[in-house]
């Protein structure tokens, strides 16, 4: 990553670069329903992608689909990154 | 923690660029970049895309999350994939089933990634709790499934079908006492593996890929994700998804004529360290201690590719004539000029050096891999020759034997007679090629190579180099269509084909079996459905004496006309011209294809004199 990008910054480009959307459109109103590639497939992708980019660890309970963007980011409040 | 490119979109604009987005993925293969680069595969696929297949995917397990990584890879390899991924665990009816998604779509290449916990859970999970008896019956049963499914599949459909063999477990059933006991698990997963082997030798075109080698190369600790496997059927971890989409890949690319064949070197900090030019005979590293033994065991590693088949040669910066004395003098060297097909020593830049050598052995640049310490000339290798596959050797030179061991482009599925010897065929064609440089006019070249040609009707023994040919030659190839041994063999065994094989031997040694035709023996007119020929024998008159001896044939017979088609591919340049140099005539066109024909009342002209020929 370019060392000046921020945590929300990388956090709204993990969440386009997994479901194919525009970065701008990552915002607290994102929610599965929404955007038809926030698959539950995806869903597992996007955690694999938010461990894989944050170096954290989630539990095997967060690959349920039942989430939001404000849940995401409190997922990882949880693990020390504030985005 | 890995970087991650804030710029989703690379600018995509020709080979090169295409390539340096697929070589950013590898480089830190996270979902992020898997998932940018697939987002522009379709830019990529217009790019590198020169080989389409239908390729198909059936597993015990959820293989959807592999499906971009695996068509990234065959886009770095030259294949556009058109993917299809079968539900999981639904592999036995696609298999079975005349109208499942596998047989509707006309599958060109069928992945079968079937994990044997998946399908036989006790033997991993709760193997002490069964008697061997009951193990043996548990595997009887699933290779009769699993066999009645191949082989159902097998009567429609001539697709090769590749099989990941057997893991071994995390942790063994009987602890320490597993490695030794008669009736252990790893016994009998061994065993397991044996039979599958023994099923790839029963159905034609079944191949088995060492899957457990892979995990335990890579880390078996790691390589499942117990979370995502327990609540998605997804057991390999993320991080391992590009290499295990490599794997399949790898295996793949030798049966569409896709591996590489020559491997470029670079001579200073490559071979040896340090600089010849600089320090002279004495002073370059190369012995026994560090780090002359790194380069000695590095080029051990080089030689032993070379003597599976992979052809080697040299591209310097050197003053000409120094690195020549190190192949000749150095008395630790391992590799010598015999091994070299080409040597290129000068201070000229090393793209057109690869272009020079690749006209020489008369071999695609697409099938050239080249290996320099210099990132400077890896560099301007990748932007100018994007088609070759650049590899730079890392820093320490303690890693460059592994740079050797991570290559998977040359792989072959058999290594025939024709391999073990093809860098002394390459070298006795650098002999005959400085022949004709003092040599006045073509006639009397022909004469001083005194050509032996030996044609073979229907020979079994050569059936596997039939089929090797048909999958690695594309340039001297009437259309390029791939056949299985299997489709040899059948050509063979039926009444109404030829398989003529031609071997080629002249005074600088055995070329072995060189050119392959099928020939479709009818009453009045003769077709040739097949006509090939390896490229480093072609211009000294082979190729048409080939042919007229095929259409000779047809004329004793009592055939009137011989016909053949011409297919023009992105590759096979050489072959136009051909058939008009033999005197066909070109009688319709249908779509890309031409139809040739000749007139066989009109008399064959005969064999140059220069060639003796003889028929076994």
């Amino acid at each position: 990553m370019d060392s000046g990008m921020t945590n929300s910054d990388k956090f709204k480009s993990i969440i386009a670069a997994i479901l194919q959307v525009d970065e701008d459109t990552v915002t607290d109103q994102l929610t599965p329903d929404r955007v038809d590639t926030w698959d539950s497939l995806n869903h597992i992708n996007l955690i694999g992608a938010l461990e894989q980019e944050f170096g954290i660890t989630l539990a095997t309970e967060n690959l349920e689909r039942t989430q939001s963007i404000p849940v995401l980011k409190s997922l990882l409040a949880q693990h020390g990154v504030v985005v | 923690m890995p970087e991650l490119n804030s710029q989703p979109k690379a600018e995509i604009t020709d080979a090169a660029s295409a390539i340096a987005v697929l070589d950013a993925v590898a480089a830190q293969p996270t979902l992020v970049r898997i998932n940018q680069a697939g987002r522009q595969i379709d830019a990529l696929a217009d790019l590198l895309g020169r080989v389409p297949l239908r390729l198909a995917c059936l597993s015990s397990f959820t293989m959807d999350p592999l499906k971009a990584s695996i068509e990234l890879h065959g886009l770095r390899a030259g294949f556009r994939f058109e993917t299809y991924v079968a539900p999981y665990g639904r592999f036995e009816q696609e298999l079975i089933d005349p109208s499942s998604g596998l047989n509707a779509g006309g599958p060109q290449a069928v992945l079968l990634a079937v994990r044997l916990p998946d399908v036989c859970p006790a033997l991993y999970d709760s193997f002490n709790g069964i008697s061997p008896r009951e193990a043996g019956d548990i595997l009887g049963e699933w290779f009769t499934r699993l066999g009645t499914a191949l082989r159902t599949f097998r009567e429609r459909s001539s697709a090769p079908v590749l099989m990941q063999n057997y893991e071994m477990p995390l942790s063994p059933a009987l602890g320490i006492a597993d490695a030794g006991g008669p009736h252990s698990q790893a016994s009998t997963l061994r065993d397991a593996n044996a039979r599958l082997q023994q099923l790839s030798r029963d159905i034609p075109n079944l191949y088995v890929m060492d899957y457990d080698g892979l995990v335990a190369r890579v880390d078996r600790e790691r390589w499942c994700d117990p979370r995502t496997r327990l609540f998605a059927r997804i057991p390999v971890a993320s991080g391992h998804y590009w290499r295990l989409a490599g794997f399949y890949v790898s295996h793949l690319r030798p049966l569409f004529g896709l591996s590489k064949k020559v491997l470029v070197l670079d001579a200073d900090n490559t071979l040896w360290g340090g600089v010849i030019g600089d320090v002279g005979l004495n002073g370059i590293q190369l012995g026994q201690d560090f780090p002359g033994n790194a380069f000695v065991e590095f080029q051990k590693r080089v030689l032993d590719l070379h003597q599976r088949g992979v052809i080697l040669a040299i591209a310097s910066k050197n003053e000409p004539g120094s690195v020549e004395q190190v192949l000749a003098e150095h008395p630790q060297m391992v590799l010598r000029a015999r091994h070299f097909a080409s040597t290129k020593v000068s201070w000229n830049p090393k793209p057109p050096a690869l272009r020079e050598i690749a006209d020489e052995l008369n071999l695609g640049i697409d099938s050239f891999v080249f290996m320099d310490d210099s990132p400077v000339e890896c560099d301007l290798m990748r932007k100018s020759l994007p088609e070759v596959l650049t590899v730079q050797l890392p820093a320490d030179p303690a890693g460059y034997s592994a740079s050797i061991d991570a290559l998977d482009c040359f792989e072959q599925w058999t290594i025939s007679e024709e391999d073990r010897k093809r860098g002394e065929l390459y070298q006795a064609e650098t002999g005959r090629r400085q022949l004709q440089a003092v040599v006045v006019d073509m006639p009397a070249f022909y004469r001083q190579l005194e050509m032996a040609m030996t044609l073979y009707v229907n020979h079994l023994p050569h059936v596997g180099r039939a089929s090797q040919m048909t999958n690695r030659t594309n340039q001297f190839n009437m259309h390029t269509v791939r056949c299985t041994e299997d489709d040899i063999r059948r050509f063979m065994t039926d009444d109404q084909h030829w398989v003529v094989t031609v071997a080629l031997a002249d005074r600088f040694g055995d070329n072995g079996v060189i050119g392959m035709a099928v020939v479709d023996r009818g009453v009045e007119t003769w077709r040739v459905p097949l006509f090939l020929m390896s490229c480093r024998i072609l211009g000294r008159t082979v190729e048409q004496s080939f042919l007229r001896w095929i259409a000779e044939k047809a004329r004793e017979a009592g055939g009137r006309r011989l016909e053949a088609e011409f297919v023009p591919t992105a590759k096979n340049r050489p072959f136009s011209g051909f058939f008009e140099q033999c005197g066909l005539r070109r009688a319709r066109d249908s779509g890309d294809i031409q139809l040739w024909e000749a007139n066989l009342a009109a008399g064959v002209e005969p064999i140059p004199d220069w060639i003796r020929v003889a028929v076994e």
